[in-house]
């Protein structure tokens, strides 16, 4: 039961126990006392009553006296004497009426008395009658006469009266002894209530300690404990508030080792050192870290001074900024040199803070070296960068993803003529007369579908009001303040000029040179067809001769500029769907003379298939690798044609079995002015360039051209395009 | 048929006339500029103008806007001849009002069927 009680349980025990057992003790106490009052008074009252009794006896015995002595002397005495009594006993019955009390048979009693004692009285009173009425002699007989009445009452009221007294009699009898039993009584439950308030006493002084008193002295102690780090006792069983403090006790006791523990852990495993360092600079306390950051333990350091370790360059720098710390008049951290124990240097961002109660300081040493490191590196990357920024010939802006300008280089202000802080928070737009500006965000959309990820070519306003072209090209990226444009911008006015003037060059060299042709072809073909008149064969000969090499200078004119317009992007193309059988009908009919004349022979497939393409440019092409097939085929041979449908594309092969190409000329026979042999353009002629523009041609045409051959085994010329036109997607991408 | 040449090459002129004359009835009328073809035009009534693009003072644009100027030549076809062969030059010239474009050098024997052909196309 003890276990389940609180303290408050506890305390009500204590209190009430006792309580009630001394109210139990007073109330038996009480009791018995009340019960020798009630012996005491009965043996009064009985006495009493008997006493009463007694004087009535005595009065009714004195008045028959003073009767009989009033009848013998008639003296005034005795008839005073008399009445007296008379008065008397009226007043005695009063007293025993009062006396008896409701007790019945005393009240029977005492009425049978009183009849006795009237009946007496009266007898005494016709007595005294006949003594006043009589002489001498009549009262005396008169008087004897009522003697032997008087003794019946009288023995009457003897029996009367010890009827009446017989209890009360019996009671004085016993009274003593009731009393004394009633006093022995107390005595005895004194004694016991003193011996068991003694016991009582006991276990609750017992109670006390064992379950407060003891329980408190093992929680005192446990705090104790606590404060000291010690283990605590073993928890308290019970309930109360007091195993419920010693449970709190254990509770922050466990949380203290767990969180000295995890502190523990920390120091020991933070690759910083953690240390104490007294008043006099000298360490206390050092994490194991000290082995790795300056090659000495723990132990090597407590009780030397930090200072040792501080470079002699920083010994002023770190003492005042010590004494500033300790004086509270500085923030908490600095960076110094230190020296390890092999003599390298670290750089420690010292973490520290005083405590003016243990008079020393706390700190944490951080190796920055690596950090040192790479912000020297990234400063001198900064430094690289800007420069290159700074002189790089390349228009260089920044803008946030609404197009104002945060960032712009200094090619940029020359390039434009507006000097930085003009340009600085405008709206790109304001550069951009050819754009839809009516709106920043749609500007900018605008903008971002023609340049971003790609180069888009773009008029932009001088602050002079001048237009000139650029080549813009806008990248995303990401900052710590958001989405940002860097927009790279060239000015290619320069380039323009030169492209423009190139144009002028080939467009005018090319009249230049095509107009004298015009007059020497048509010249020597005049002569040669006879419409000047016949020539003799000498003269023929030479016509043909001098028309042929014009013919084919007028070629490698037309060759040339065909290069130059493939180089600019601006080769006439005239698109639509061609029939492939078509094409090589048109190719072969074009070489068939060349062919006849060396005497080779030209098989096509009559394959039809459609491709998306300019027929005579394919023509073009057909036609020069026909040539070159004929060209370089054996006299008596042959060059087959073939298409190949896959697919979304179409593939002809012009396949000749001449001397083959070696392995390292593959490609490079592609290139301008390339051919296997320096001797070919003699003995074969040709220029070099045919395959050349027919690459450009093919790419134009988004498709691939190529060769498989191997040397001695003859060549394939292939060329494949796309049998459809190229999507929207693909359309813009190839723009 | 009367064909009027307007070129400010002398020797073109001459091939082009010779050229012409390969293939019989075609008269062949000769202009050095393009100012002197709109008067020859106007005064000759030819049946068919070949115009050189590229001349000094008045080129062939101007002479061609000229020439569709007056009610009296704006019905005569016109050819371009010349060494600007770029399908944008092609279809700049034909929006200037040619009916066709043949290209410098050309071949003498051809060059008489070429223009037949563009008359007849």
């Amino acid at each position: 039961m003890r276990l389940t009680l609180n303290l408050k349980h506890k305390g009500l025990i204590l209190v009430a126990v006792p309580l009630l057992f001394e109210l139990a003790f007073i109330a038996i106490l009480t009791a018995l006392l009340n019960e020798s009052e009630r012996q005491v008074y009965r043996e009064m009252h009985s006495k009493n009553v008997i006493y009463e009794a007694g004087n009535l006896t005595r009065l009714f015995h004195d008045c028959g006296i003073a009767m009989a002595g009033y009848g013998l002397t008639k003296s005034p005495m005795f008839e005073e004497k008399y009445q007296d009594m008379i008065q008397d006993i009226p007043r005695a019955f009063d007293k025993m009426k009062r006396l008896v009390g409701d007790n019945p048979e005393q009240q029977a009693s005492l009425r049978h008395l009183e009849d006795c004692t009237s009946r007496g009285l009266t007898l005494l009173a016709q007595a005294k009658g006949s003594i006043d009425e009589g002489s001498g002699t009549s009262g005396l007989s008169a008087v004897r006469n009522m003697y032997g009445e008087m003794k019946t009452i009288t023995s009457e009221m003897g029996d009367e009266l010890k009827k009446l007294t017989a209890e009360s009699r019996e009671i004085e009898k016993e009274g003593p002894g009731a009393q004394n039993q009633v006093r022995q009584l107390i005595k005895f439950f004194i004694v016991v209530a003193v011996v068991f308030n003694v016991l009582l006493s006991l276990w609750l002084a017992y109670f006390f300690t064992a379950t407060i008193v003891r329980r408190l002295s093992v929680l005192t102690d446990n705090s104790w404990r606590l404060a000291k780090g010690q283990v605590l006792s073993p928890p308290l069983s019970g309930v109360d508030e007091i195993a419920h403090l010693d449970g709190v006790f254990h509770d922050m006791a466990d949380a203290l080792a767990e969180a000295s523990r995890k502190e523990r852990a920390v120091i020991e495993n933070a690759v910083d050192v953690i240390c104490s360092i007294d008043e006099n600079g000298k360490f206390l306390k050092v994490s194991p870290a000290s082995t790795n950051l300056w090659g000495l333990a723990p132990d090597e350091l407590i009780g030397r001074n930090y200072l040792e370790l501080i470079a002699p360059a920083d010994l002023t720098k770190v003492e005042e900024a010590a004494r500033a710390i300790r004086n509270g008049q500085s923030d908490t951290a600095f960076e110094t040199t230190t020296t390890r124990q092999d003599g390298a240097s670290v750089t420690v961002l010292w973490s520290v803070h005083w405590s003016e109660i243990e008079k020393s300081m706390f700190c944490v040493a951080h190796d920055i070296s690596e950090r040192k490191k790479a912000e020297e590196a990234l400063r001198a990357s900064e430094a690289r960068v800007r420069t290159i920024i700074e002189n790089m010939l390349v228009g260089l802006i920044i803008v946030d993803s609404a197009g104002n300008v945060e960032t712009v280089n200094p090619r940029t202000e020359e390039m434009f003529g507006w000097s930085k802080d003009q340009l600085l928070g405008r709206n790109l737009m304001f550069l951009f007369p050819e754009l839809d500006r009516s709106e920043p965000e749609k500007f900018m959309q605008t903008l971002m579908q023609k340049a971003k990820g790609r180069i888009a070519e773009l008029e932009v306003l001088r602050k002079n009001g001048e237009t000139f072209p650029i080549e813009l090209s806008l990248t995303e990226f990401q900052s710590s303040e958001g989405r940002r444009l860097m927009a790279n911008i060239l000015d290619v006015s320069e380039r323009r000029e030169i492209e423009r003037l190139k144009r002028e060059f080939v467009s005018t060299v090319s009249h230049e040179l095509r107009t004298p042709l015009t007059s020497i072809r048509g010249s020597l073909t005049l002569m040669s067809v006879g419409a000047l008149g016949a020539l003799n064969e000498q003269m023929k000969k030479v016509v043909t001769i001098a028309e042929r090499n014009t013919i084919r200078l007028i070629g490698l004119i037309n060759d040339i500029l065909d290069i130059e317009k493939l180089q600019a992007g601006k080769l006439d193309m005239a698109f639509d769907n061609v029939d492939i059988r078509s094409v090589l009908e048109r190719s072969i009919e074009s070489v068939r003379a060349f062919a006849d004349q060396n005497s080779v022979k030209v098989e096509a497939s009559d394959l039809s298939a459609f491709v998306y393409a300019d027929g005579d440019r394919l023509v073009q092409v057909v036609v020069n690798l026909l040539s070159n097939a004929i060209k370089f085929s054996e006299k008596g041979g042959s060059v087959t044609v073939a298409v190949e449908k896959e697919n979304d594309w179409v593939t002809v092969k012009v396949i000749d079995r001449g001397r083959g190409i070696p392995a390292k000329y593959k490609d490079l026979i592609f290139e301008r002015f390339q051919q296997v042999e320096v001797s070919d353009a003699k003995r074969k002629g040709g220029t070099g360039l045919g395959l050349t523009i027919c690459k450009g041609i093919i790419e134009q045409h988004r498709g691939f051209i190529g060769v498989d051959s191997e040397e001695g085994q003859g060549s394939t010329f292939w060329f494949k395009v796309p049998s459809q036109a190229p999507s929207a997607a693909q359309e813009t991408i190839h723009s | 048929m009367k064909i009027l040449i307007i070129d400010d090459e002398d020797d073109i002129r001459v091939i082009a006339s010779m050229s012409l004359g390969l293939i019989g009835g075609v008269s062949v009328i000769e202009a050095a500029g393009g100012a002197d073809g709109v008067s020859k035009a106007l005064s000759e009534k030819p049946d068919v103008i070949l115009l050189d693009m590229i001349m000094p003072d008045m080129d062939g644009a101007d002479t061609i806007a000229a020439l569709k100027e007056h009610p009296e030549t704006r019905h005569i076809p016109v050819i371009f001849v010349t060494t600007r062969s770029l399908n944008s030059d092609v279809e700049r010239m034909k929006q200037l009002g040619a009916v066709g474009v043949l290209s410098k050098p050309f071949d003498p024997t051809l060059l008489s069927s070429q223009v037949r052909a563009i008359l007849d196309s």
